[in-house]
């Protein structure tokens, strides 16, 4: 029951926005496209003027930015309007309250005079809770992506880059959390969290 | 047939089951009994019935049900209360216990027996309707989330209104829990076989509510925050079990304690000394007075200041309760680096120019050019502080490029913060609309620890380790145990930053490529000298010195040179 899917120039902009920037091999990756596809397209957005870049790295410039909130309303129209859609998004963001505390709470250790200080990962049991609480959003988050990607299959591409974090996350590699250099937990879901709020129309209840 | 009497375990003091029978929480239980200590009555299902329940295909046998009425029993009479009577109700906690611990096993419910009755009966012994109906509400929202699974999203189930109906549901859960996706990830990862299981541990609750001498706090064996040798805590009259640890009161100071109950006051310090010499380290207590008995509930190590790890470690070596190395390898290399990490003088507050204020977001202290962008974050061959209205994943790359990092808005959880403390960037955030674009240009010093953004860059001062209580002592330990000389210099030494082999990023190089190139040296030098990687190398070519880098503290060299020596001829990897 796939329902909305957009044309290859506008899902390859919008996924080049949401990446910040890439190559088309890797907004082909989020969009589940053909690499030559995606090219194709990104070589037509530089020559319309609204991405710039060749190659390995292209980046939304502003006049595309201005064409994409142009075109989202009506593109996504559908989706918007879609009260499944609205139901999987109220899960999706009372699951990110607690994922940001959770994320808050791994870096930010409360010490005994109430002060946070950095995780120095030194107390195993304090560490084994918060995974164990990662696995239990994560397990509750199955469901609101299950229904995005039924949706729009694309969105598939974020359960499995999740899934692939929280267990590596499992096996002890704890920088697949937090970390800003890999695929981590906290880098994925924020990745989805703007692809939505793109997609939906929707602003982030607090500032990111 | 195995008796009833096997297949549960009373937790009384007369006897001291083992982790893999009770597991590790029934194991602690039965240790602070053993030692005298007044802790609520238990009894534990052995870790013998999950596997039992699992045999018979996830079905809770007549006999293990039997086996937890017996124990309920013994309960009811240490007690002096009844299950589900409003008269005399008896609440229970119900956990899981492993004899290892692992992610996915159902952790605890609280106030199990809950019933409209005894919540009324509860309201007219406390005196306190208020906390009766929300310790009723409580009880049916863990039961729904923990038992019946139901997703916080909607709407909460019905809980059953019998508590043997309770107790029976909670024991299959937590059997069950053995069995639950994450569990089985887990073990799976760790090549954890899959025939253990976990103990249940059903305990009476104790109530820190009930009446003026009553309330609920935590001692500290040693300060926390410098690691003095005197007890501290929290103290929080008639406040009952997590109202001291989620914050939600102010409590009192443990000298109130000494004040209200003398008596209560007195066997709690004497018990939290017993603890820490059972233990051979700082301890973290949690502990109910109902009706001026005190009981205590859980102990565990304490955590700890890095300041008061130093002093902690010296000064339980110098009571003999352990020894020199130990003392030295209970000081890990971030809280050493803590101690030590420049810092800004005390009254840079007063002469300098504060440009913003904010949410301190990543503590550390960081001076540099502020530039607006990524781009030119990693354009600019200086030392920059970057400063964004906000942060997005196409800023990480100036993140990493930036020594701190500064935004107009979010706050503590906003992508900034959660980025800069995973690169260990001193940060703030929050500093209010429109200074991104004022202060970009400008020469900032950044406090990621007061939230503060200076004018200008501000000199720091390195930490004296005679400032630093203990240290001074513990240095000298780790020189004497190590056998490696840690040099300012040496007339002839390997270079491994100059030949490739140091840290790029959070690369490092191979341990064999680090050791095959370090046989037969004198002296090394070299970044990588100061993470495990590095010293095990030089450990493992019997380098017998090494000379440090500018910035790097021969504190930090010596003490990683000591800890991967213990760690290697104790066979521990990693």
């Amino acid at each position: 029951m796939v329902r909305y899917v957009g044309d290859i120039d506008l899902l390859s902009l919008h996924a080049l926005a949401v990446r910040k920037a890439g190559s088309p091999a890797a907004v082909g990756a989020v969009l589940g496209r053909d690499e030559d596809e995606v090219a194709r397209a990104l070589e037509a957005a530089v020559a319309n003027g609204r991405a710039a870049g060749a190659n390995e790295t292209f980046m939304v410039t502003p006049a595309g930015q201005a064409w994409l909130g142009e075109r989202y309303p009506e593109a996504f129209a559908g989706l918007r309007a879609d009260p499944e859609a609205t139901a999987a998004y109220e899960r999706f963001e009372s699951i990110n309250r607690e994922l940001l505390a959770l994320f808050t709470d791994w870096q930010m250790v409360p010490g005994p005079g109430g002060e946070r200080a950095p995780n120095d990962h030194s107390d195993a049991g304090y560490d084994e809770k918060i995974v164990d609480r990662l696995g239990a959003l994560h397990e509750r988050a199955e469901k609101p992506l299950g229904r995005f990607a039924q949706l729009d299959p694309r969105l598939g591409t974020y359960w499995e880059r999740l899934e692939g974090a929280y267990d590596r996350v499992l096996a002890g590699e704890h920088d697949y959390v937090t970390g800003a250099r890999v695929d981590s937990y906290h880098t994925v879901w924020f990745e989805l969290h703007e692809d939505l709020l793109r997609m939906l129309g929707r602003e982030r209840e607090t500032a990111p | 047939m195995t008796a009833v009497a096997d297949r549960v375990v009373v937790l009384d003091g007369s006897t001291s089951p083992s982790r893999e029978v009770v597991g590790n929480k029934g194991r602690s239980i039965a240790r602070m009994l053993s030692l005298g200590l007044p802790v609520p009555p238990a009894f534990a299902l052995p870790i013998d019935e999950c596997r039992r329940y699992h045999a018979a295909g996830g079905e809770l046998g007549d006999e293990t049900w039997e086996a937890v009425l017996a124990g309920l029993r013994d309960l009811e009479e240490r007690s002096g209360r009844r299950l589900g009577d409003p008269a005399r109700p008896l609440l229970v906690s119900v956990r899981s216990s492993g004899a290892v611990s692992m992610p996915g096993m159902m952790d605890t419910v609280l106030n199990l027996g809950m019933t409209a009755e005894v919540e009324a009966a509860l309201a007219r012994l406390s005196g306190d309707p208020e906390f009766a109906g929300s310790t009723h509400e409580r009880f049916v929202e863990e039961f729904a989330h923990t038992v019946l699974g139901a997703d916080p999203d909607e709407p909460t189930p019905d809980v059953p209104s019998d508590p043997l109906d309770q107790l029976r549901a909670v024991v299959q859960t937590v059997f069950g829990s053995w069995s639950s996706r994450r569990a089985k990830a887990y073990r799976r990862h760790w090549g954890i076989p899959e025939d253990g299981g976990t103990a249940v541990i059903v305990q009476a609750m104790v109530f820190g509510n009930l009446g003026e001498d009553s309330g609920t706090g935590v001692l500290f064996t040693r300060d926390p925050l410098t690691g003095a040798a005197e007890p501290y805590g929290d103290w929080l009259p008639g406040g009952q079990g997590e109202d001291v640890v989620s914050g939600t009161h102010d409590p009192l100071p443990l000298g109130a304690l000494r004040e209200q109950l003398p008596d209560a006051h007195d066997r709690l310090i004497e018990a939290g000394r017993l603890l820490e010499r059972e233990h051979g380290d700082v301890q973290d207590v949690e502990f109910t007075v109902e009706r001026g008995s005190l009981y205590l509930l859980q102990t565990r190590v304490a955590k700890r200041s890095p300041h008061a790890a130093v002093r902690t470690a010296v000064d339980f070596a110098e009571e003999g309760a352990i020894d020199r190395r130990e003392a030295v390898r209970r000081v890990s290399a971030e809280q050493l680096a803590r101690v030590l990490a420049p810092r800004l003088p005390e009254d840079a507050a007063e002469s300098a120019e504060v440009v913003a204020r904010g949410t301190p977001a990543c503590p550390g202290v960081a001076s540099g050019l502020a530039v607006g962008d990524s781009d030119a974050a990693e354009a600019e061959p200086g030392d920059v502080v970057l400063v964004r209205p906000t942060t997005s994943p196409e800023d990480v790359s100036g993140m990493i490029a930036a020594r701190g990092v500064v935004t107009e808005h979010g706050g503590s959880t906003s992508h900034a913060a959660v980025v800069t403390r995973a690169l260990g960037r001193p940060s703030v955030v929050g500093v209010g609309d429109g200074l991104a674009a004022e202060l970009a240009g400008r020469e900032l010093t950044v406090d990621g620890t007061a939230g503060v953004v200076y004018a200008g860059r501000l000199p720091t001062e390195e930490v004296e380790p005679g400032a630093v209580p203990g240290l001074t002592e513990l240095l000298a330990w780790a020189e004497e145990l190590c056998p490696v000389t840690v040099a300012d210099s040496a007339p002839e030494l390997v270079d491994l930053d100059a030949e490739g082999l140091g840290v790029e990023g959070d690369e490092t190089p191979d341990r064999a490529a680090l050791t095959e190139r370090l046989r037969g040296a004198t002296a090394a030098r070299g970044s990588v000298l100061a993470t495990a990687e590095g010293a095990r190398a030089v450990l493992a070519a019997g380098v017998p010195a090494v000379v440090r880098l500018p910035g790097q503290p021969a504190a930090a060299l010596l003490l990683r040179l000591v800890q991967e020596m213990s760690d290697v001829e104790e066979g521990r990897n990693q």
